[in-house]
């Protein structure tokens, strides 16, 4: 008799632990999502503001068509993209447009002393850091999810609940165009 | 940090324990204990509370800062707000302390109350890859609660010392006179000597806590920034001027990212550096630039 009252609380304390990890992978893994939304809303916001941008760069550099239907294009691009490896690739055509707005802007110093136009560029450059933050963050709450999907206790529950291992943000195939410094065009 | 409470509070009635084993007249010092037991426990609550819901206003206070608005220092303000991003924390709100020495400091113990204090001089001289390195040094500072920590701790510091006030009164005006003349005398010197110890070493733990979280948030820092050398860069100008004039009260002094008070900084080993809240500059430094 006692020895099946002994059984029973061993059992009782295996299941406690059990549910203990499962919410905490669960916890886990909407970190996760949660991060990833929150790369969405740097995006979103960094779309919002590049009309603007183009716009107060038209009077000055007309000449420079290539780069400013480059960078509207790109936009668009990247608005329309669904798919998370449409989405990367398009994102990065357009941190790559607005790279190479930046350094043509270098030879136009009326440019540089309009107020407008250098606030919205510090925007953007913060919107960038905020960008490559809130991907850093993703790809933290990444790997503690993995950790957790593989390490000991906690693997048992993952298989029998079907958390599986996930990937971090990486460049992929787009490392290659990335790593190309961008095009200057004079 | 919890289990460090509980720690501390066995700890409190180990001593107790202890006490009414050496005493003849038990039933007379457990008559005087009962007594005076809800007294200081009446007298902790309050303590503890007063300090949780008013300390923001007295650090602001004691310190003469203000919040910082966005469009005031943007600087500051993205790094701050970046590096929240990157893990994941909310953001603390931020004050500045007009004075142009080098400090910076935590405080607050929850969502809500969570600020980060930077001096005038600390966000003019560090350039911003150290301004980053200070900002994530307070920042882990919240995500590990120190400030929550460092007020129980202390309150517990302040029980001991209550204690050993309580048990002077009671024994002076306690019932406890009338046992046994040589009794009544041997137990009120156990019972002094035991409060003074447990005050000592409750002091020493708290110190050790203290500066164990110096270290930790130097760690953290490092983690979120990934440039451990811009911390240790910004440590050493802050070496050379973080006394900031207003201050002047100890307890709110501790909080900040380096203690003007230890002088000795030159010696390896002194008893102050037991009773310092924070671990010397150069081994802090020293340590950032292994990581």
């Amino acid at each position: 008799m006692i020895v099946f009252l002994f059984l029973l609380v061993i059992l009782f304390i295996l299941l406690m632990m059990a549910v203990s990890i499962y919410n905490r992978l669960v916890r886990l893994r909407n970190n996760r999502q949660q991060a990833f939304a929150d790369i969405d809303v740097q995006l979103k916001q960094r779309h919002d503001l590049i009309p603007q941008l183009v716009d107060s760069v038209k009077g000055y550099m007309g000449h420079e068509r290539g780069v400013l239907t480059e960078i509207t294009e790109a936009r668009s691009n990247a608005m329309k993209a669904t798919t998370i490896d449409e989405k990367i690739a398009a994102e990065g055509r357009l941190s790559n447009a607005l790279a190479g707005l930046k350094v043509s802007v270098e030879a136009y110093p009326d440019l540089k002393a309009n107020q407008n136009f250098m606030d919205l560029q510090n925007e953007i450059s913060d919107i960038e850091n905020k960008l490559a933050a809130a991907r850093r963050f993703f790809n933290s709450a990444t790997k503690e999810l993995n950790v957790a999907t593989e390490v000991f206790p906690s693997n048992i529950i993952a298989i029998l609940f079907n958390f599986k291992r996930e990937t971090m943000f990486e460049l992929g195939d787009q490392r290659a165009t990335a790593e190309q410094p961008p095009k200057i065009q004079f | 940090m919890f289990p460090l409470v509980f720690f501390l509070l066995t700890w409190l009635f180990f001593f107790f324990n202890y006490f009414q084993h050496e005493n003849y007249s038990v039933e007379l010092v457990n008559r005087n204990f009962l007594f005076t037991i809800p007294w200081i426990t009446i007298g902790v609550i309050i303590w503890f509370t007063i300090a949780w819901f008013s300390h923001s206003a007295m650090i602001r206070a004691a310190t003469d800062s203000r919040p910082l608005q966005r469009n005031e220092n943007k600087r500051v303000y993205n790094l701050v707000e970046n590096l929240c991003i990157s893990a994941g924390m909310t953001m603390p709100a931020i004050n500045i302390i007009e004075d142009d020495s080098l400090n910076a400091f935590a405080c607050g113990i929850d969502t809500k109350s969570y600020t980060i204090s930077l001096s005038r001089g600390i966000i003019d001289k560090l350039n911003d890859e150290e301004l980053e390195g200070v900002i994530g040094h307070e920042l882990t500072h919240i995500r590990n609660r120190d400030v929550r920590l460092l007020i129980i701790s202390i309150v517990f510091v302040g029980i001991f010392a209550f204690i050993a006030q309580a048990l002077l009164r009671s024994m002076r005006f306690g019932s406890l006179g009338r046992g046994k003349k040589g009794g009544g005398g041997y137990a009120f010197l156990i019972a002094m000597v035991l409060a003074a110890v447990g005050y000592l070493l409750a002091s020493l733990f708290r110190f050790a806590i203290s500066r164990k979280r110096e270290y930790m948030a130097d760690a953290g820092s490092a983690e979120l920034t990934k440039r451990p050398l811009a911390l240790a860069s910004a440590l050493r100008k802050i070496s050379v001027d973080p006394t900031i004039e207003a201050v002047k009260r100890k307890d709110v002094a501790q909080l900040f990212i380096e203690n003007p008070g230890v002088e000795d900084k030159n010696r390896s080993f002194s008893l102050g550096l037991l009773f310092s809240t924070h671990p010397p500059i150069s081994r802090r430094i020293e340590l950032l630039e292994q990581f």
